[in-house]
C-alpha cells in the first residue's frame, strides 16, 4: 500500500466560473422579473395616450405599501420563517398613525411616525421571540398574531377615520404628479437599510440560519437571535408600510380583510421574486419588482377593457406560469 | 509521559432511554495522531460531538491540558483549542465560501494561505458552497479548522469521500501537526490508513472504550477487529454451518439477478444474484452505496447503468409500483418512511393490498380484514396500540412493515437493516420470520450493519465496498473476515 506511488492520481480543481456565469446563476431571476416589469410598464404606457408623471406616481405610490410588505416577508422567509401577520401589522400601524396624527403639525407627525415604526419592530420582535422560545411553527404563531393585531387595530380605531398632515403626505408619497418622493423613499430604505444589513455579519447570519440551521449552529452562530432579528427587521418594513398607507389614503382603515389580502399578496411577491420559501436564498430586489408586476395586472386588464374580476384570475395564472418556467430553467443546475 | 492534551474520564451520554456512551476514557498525548475506532453505533460520533461542544455530556469530565473544561458550544470548543472537521462539512450551501468564513470570524486570507500549503490555491472562494464538489468542501473545512491553530484537530471520517491524492494531503497535515507537538484525533473506517498514520488507537464498543494500543504493531489489524467485535457467539456459527450444508444441496432458481449495476457513474458496478428460497446477506461499511442500491432495486431511483433481471426478465422500474408488481418489495430501515404513522395497523397492512384488491368502487372489507388478521397473527404484532402505527414500539413497527407485504404478496424481499434499534427478543422473531419466508420460497436480500446477522439468518454473504461486490463468503465466515472484506482488504483464509 505504501509502496504504490499515487502521483498519477490528480483530482482536478473545479473549473472556476466566470463573472457572467455567476451573475446569471445568482441574479438571473431578478433580471428576468425586471424584464417582465419593463414589458408590463411599456404595455401600460402604450395603453394610455399621455403616459406621464401622473400615471407613474399612481403606480409607484400605490404599490409602495405592497413593495414594503414584500420586503418584510422576504427578510423573514430568507431567515427560514414565514410571517402571516405582516398585513395585520400594516393595518394596526396605519390605525395608530391615523389616530395620533389627526390635526397635528408636521413635527408631531414625524415623531409619531418614528414611534409607530418602533412599535411595529417591537411587536414583530415579540412575535419572533415567541416562535423561537416556544418552538411552535412560524406559520401558527404569526397566523394567531394576525388575529390579535387585527383586533388591536379595531380597538385603536373602531371605524374608518383619523387623519394626517398634508405636508407629511406629500413628503412620503408625493403630490399627484410627483413620482419622485415615493421612489426616493423606496430606494432610500433599500440602500440605507437593506444593503448595509445584507453585507453585515447579521445579514449573512440571516441567510445562514435560513439555509441550514444545524450548520449555522456548528459555525458558532446564535441561531435564535438571528431569527428574532429577522422578525424585527420585518417589523420595520411592515411599520413603514403602515405609514405609507396613512400618507396615501390620508386616513386609517381598520378592516381586517385588507391586512389578510395584503399578507397573501406579499407571499405571492416573494415567490414571484425568486425567494425560496424554504429559506436561505433570494434577494430583496426581486420581490419588490414582483410586487410592481402584480400591481400592474389589474390596470392592464382594465385598459384592455376586460372585466377587472379576471385580473385576479390572471394574477394567479401568471404566478404559477412564471414560477414553473423559472423552475424548469433551473433544473440543469440541480442535476449537476 | 507529559500531560495529555485531551483527557476524558468516564464520559457518558444518553438520549432518552438510548444510551450512546456509557463511560469513555480517552487520552491523547501531545504530538500524537490518535485514531478513534468502533463499529457503527459504537458511539464515535457522539463522543466527537461532546468534544467539540455540540452536545453536553451527562457524566464524566473532559480535560484540556489537564484542566477540566465545560464546552458551551462550537465556538467555545474552538477557543479552548479543539477544532473539528465533521463528516458533513459545516458550510452553508446558500452562501459563498468567503461569507461562510466571515460568519465564523475567520480571515479569508488565512484560509487561502492554508489552501496554498495544500496546493489548492486555485479554489475560488467567491463560489457558492452549493456549486463546489464535496471533497473540496472537506478540504475547505479542514483549512478553516487549521486557521484556528488548534491544539487538537478532530477529523471525523474526513477521508471517507476523498480521492487518494487529497487524502495524502490530509495525512501530510497530520504529520505537520505532529511535528509541531500538537495532536490529531482521527476517525476512519479505513484500517490501512489508521495503521500507517496513527500512533495510538482507542476502540469503542457499546459506548465504552475497550482497548488502546499502537495500531501499527504486528497483528494490529486483527487486534482492532477483535476489539471492535467483542466475543463472537459460537452458537451462531454452528447454526450457520448446518444451513450452509443444507443450502448447497437444494439450488433454487435465480430470482433476482443484478448485472454490472452502476450505483454511481464512476463505480465499477454491482453484480450478484439471489435465488428463490435463500437469504443473501449483504455487509458493508457506511457509505459504500448500499442505500442507493436498495433504492434502485425497489424502483425508487434510476441506476446509472447495468441490468436487473427478475425471474429472468429485465426489470426497468420507473416507479416503485413497477417493482412491486413484479413482486420485488422493500422494507426500508426508516420504518416511518414505509408506514402511515397516524393510521391504524389495519390500514397500514391493507395499503399495499389495495393495489390488488380493486381499482374502482368500494373495497371488499371482509376479504381485507381476513388478510390483515392473518398477517397480524403470523407476525404476532402486539395490537394494543392498534389505532395509530406511530404508537407501536420500534419492533412492532418493523414487523408491520414486513407484514404489509405478507398480506399483499411478494416474491423477492429487500430488507434494509431491518433490526436497527430493535430489542433482542423481537430481533429473533424477525430472524425466524425471514428464515420462514425464505424456506417458503421467497428470495431475500438482507443488508445488515450487524455482522452477526449474516451468520444468524443468511445462506450466503456478499460484501459491498465502494459500489462493487468485493467478496462472496459463506455464512460460516467469521465476523472478522467479513469486516476485513468490508474494509476492501483481501480475506486470507476462509
Amino acid at each position: 500500500m505504501t509502496a504504490t506511488p499515487q502521483a498519477e492520481v490528480h483530482t482536478p480543481l473545479p473549473r472556476p466560473s466566470s463573472r457572467l456565469e455567476r451573475f446569471a446563476r445568482r441574479q438571473g431571476w431578478v433580471v428576468g422579473v425586471a424584464v417582465l416589469l419593463a414589458a408590463l410598464v411599456g404595455w401600460r404606457a402604450s395603453q394610455i395616450p399621455a403616459f406621464g408623471a401622473f400615471e407613474l406616481r399612481g403606480i409607484i405610490a400605490g404599490t409602495m405599501t405592497l413593495a414594503l410588505l414584500a420586503m418584510a416577508q422576504t427578510v423573514i422567509v430568507v431567515s427560514g420563517g414565514i410571517d402571516l401577520s405582516v398585513g395585520a401589522m400594516m393595518v394596526l400601524t396605519n390605525c395608530i398613525a391615523a389616530r395620533l396624527m389627526l390635526d397635528r403639525g408636521l413635527g408631531t407627525v414625524a415623531l409619531v411616525a418614528v414611534a409607530v415604526v418602533v412599535v411595529a419592530m417591537v411587536l414583530s420582535g415579540l412575535i419572533g421571540t415567541v416562535i423561537v422560545v416556544s418552538g411552535v411553527p412560524d406559520i401558527v404563531v404569526t397566523l394567531a398574531a394576525s388575529f390579535t393585531l387585527a383586533g388591536l387595530a379595531l380597538i385603536v380605531l373602531d371605524g374608518p377615520g383619523g387623519g394626517t398632515n398634508l405636508r407629511f403626505q406629500e413628503l412620503l408619497v408625493g403630490d399627484f404628479d410627483q413620482p419622485l418622493p415615493a421612489l426616493a423613499w423606496l430606494a432610500g430604505v433599500f440602500l440605507a437599510v437593506w444593503v448595509p444589513f445584507k453585507r453585515s455579519r447579521l445579514g449573512i447570519a440571516t441567510y445562514a440560519v435560513g439555509s441550514d440551521r444545524a450548520a449555522a449552529f456548528l459555525s458558532g452562530l446564535n441561531v435564535a437571535r438571528s431569527r428574532v432579528i429577522a422578525y424585527v427587521l420585518g417589523g420595520f418594513f411592515s411599520g413603514m408600510a403602515g405609514l405609507v398607507t396613512t400618507a396615501f389614503t390620508g386616513s386609517g382603515e381598520p378592516r381586517a380583510s385588507i391586512g389578510a389580502t395584503a399578507t397573501l399578496t406579499s407571499v405571492a411577491a416573494v415567490v414571484l421574486g425568486g425567494v425560496s420559501l424554504l429559506g436561505g436564498s433570494g434577494t430583496l430586489l426581486g420581490p419588490v419588482l414582483a410586487a410592481f408586476c402584480l400591481a400592474l395586472i389589474a390596470p392592464l386588464m382594465l385598459g384592455l377593457g376586460w372585466d377587472p374580476n379576471y385580473a385576479e384570475v390572471a394574477r394567479g395564472v401568471i404566478i404559477i406560469v412564471v414560477v414553473m418556467v423559472g423552475g424548469l430553467l433551473q433544473i440543469p443546475r440541480r442535476l449537476r | 509521559m507529559s500531560q495529555p492534551i485531551l483527557q476524558t474520564t468516564a464520559v457518558a451520554k444518553a438520549f432518552g432511554p438510548v444510551v450512546a456512551l456509557r463511560a469513555v476514557d480517552l487520552s491523547v498525548a501531545p504530538g500524537e495522531v490518535h485514531a478513534l475506532l468502533g463499529a457503527n453505533g459504537a458511539g464515535k460520533s457522539t463522543l466527537v460531538k461532546i468534544l467539540t461542544g455540540v452536545l453536553r455530556n451527562d457524566g464524566g469530565t473532559v480535560a484540556v491540558n489537564g484542566e477540566p473544561v465545560a464546552l458551551r458550544g462550537p465556538t467555545d470548543a474552538r477557543a479552548k483549542g479543539l477544532a473539528p472537521v465533521y463528516q458533513d462539512p459545516a458550510l452553508i450551501r446558500d452562501l459563498t465560501v468567503t461569507q461562510n468564513l466571515r460568519l465564523t470570524g475567520v480571515d479569508p486570507a488565512a484560509v487561502r494561505k492554508e489552501l496554498a500549503a495544500m496546493d489548492l490555491d486555485g479554489l475560488d472562494l467567491d463560489e457558492q458552497v452549493r456549486d463546489l464538489p464535496l471533497p473540496f468542501l472537506r478540504m475547505l473545512d479542514l483549512a478553516r479548522a487549521l486557521v484556528f491553530d488548534p491544539q487538537l484537530l478532530v477529523l471525523d471520517e474526513i477521508t471517507a469521500a476523498l480521492p487518494p491524492d487529497l487524502s495524502d494531503r490530509v495525512f501530510a497535515i497530520m504529520g505537520r501537526w505532529k511535528a509541531r507537538n500538537r495532536s490529531v484525533l482521527f476517525i476512519s473506517h479505513r484500517l490501512a490508513e489508521v495503521r500507517e498514520h496513527c500512533d495510538m488507537c482507542t476502540v469503542l464498543r457499546d459506548g465504552r472504550d475497550v482497548a488502546s494500543f499502537h495500531p501499527g504493531q504486528e497483528g494490529g489489524e486483527a487486534q482492532i477487529v477483535a476489539a471492535m467485535l467483542g466475543e463472537a457467539s459460537a452458537g451462531v456459527r454452528d447454526q450457520a454451518r448446518e444451513r450452509a450444508a443444507a443450502a448447497s444441496s437444494e439450488d433454487g432458481q435465480a430470482r433476482l439477478v443484478v448485472r454490472d449495476l452502476l450505483i454511481d457513474r464512476q463505480d465499477a458496478g454491482v453484480s450478484f444474484e439471489v435465488r428463490a428460497g435463500e437469504v443473501l446477506g449483504m455487509a458493508a461499511l457506511e457509505g459504500q452505496g448500499q442505500d442507493r442500491l436498495f433504492e434502485i432495486l425497489s424502483g425508487n431511483v434510476h441506476a446509472a447503468g447495468g441490468e436487473i433481471l427478475v425471474d429472468g426478465r429485465p426489470l426497468r422500474a420507473r416507479h416503485p409500483y413497477d417493482a412491486i408488481r413484479r413482486g420485488v418489495v422493500l422494507v426500508p430501515s426508516n420504518r416511518l418512511m414505509a408506514l402511515l404513522p397516524q393510521r391504524p395497523i389495519r390500514e397500514n397492512i391493507a395499503a399495499p393490498l389495495f393495489n390488488r384488491v380493486r381499482r374502482w368502487g368500494p373495497i371488499n372489507t371482509g376479504r381485507e380484514r381476513r388478510q390483515v388478521n392473518e398477517a397480524v397473527e403470523r407476525l404476532s404484532i402486539d395490537t394494543r396500540a392498534a389505532a395509530q402505527a406511530r404508537r407501536l414500539s420500534g419492533g412492532n413497527q418493523q414487523k408491520l412493515t414486513i407484514g404489509r407485504w405478507l398480506a399483499a404478496g411478494f416474491r423477492t424481499l429487500l430488507l434494509f437493516d431491518p433490526t436497527r434499534g430493535i430489542d433482542v427478543g423481537t430481533k429473533h422473531q424477525i430472524y425466524d420470520l425471514v428464515r420462514e419466508l425464505a424456506d417458503g420460497g421467497a428470495a431475500v436480500l438482507l443488508f445488515t450493519s450487524e455482522l452477526r446477522e449474516i451468520g444468524l439468518v443468511c445462506d450466503r454473504a456478499a460484501v459491498l465496498h465502494n459500489g462493487a461486490i468485493v467478496a462472496e463468503l459463506p455464512p460460516t465466515a467469521s465476523e472478522s473476515d467479513l469486516l476485513t472484506a468490508a474494509h476492501g482488504l483481501e480475506v486470507t483464509a476462509v
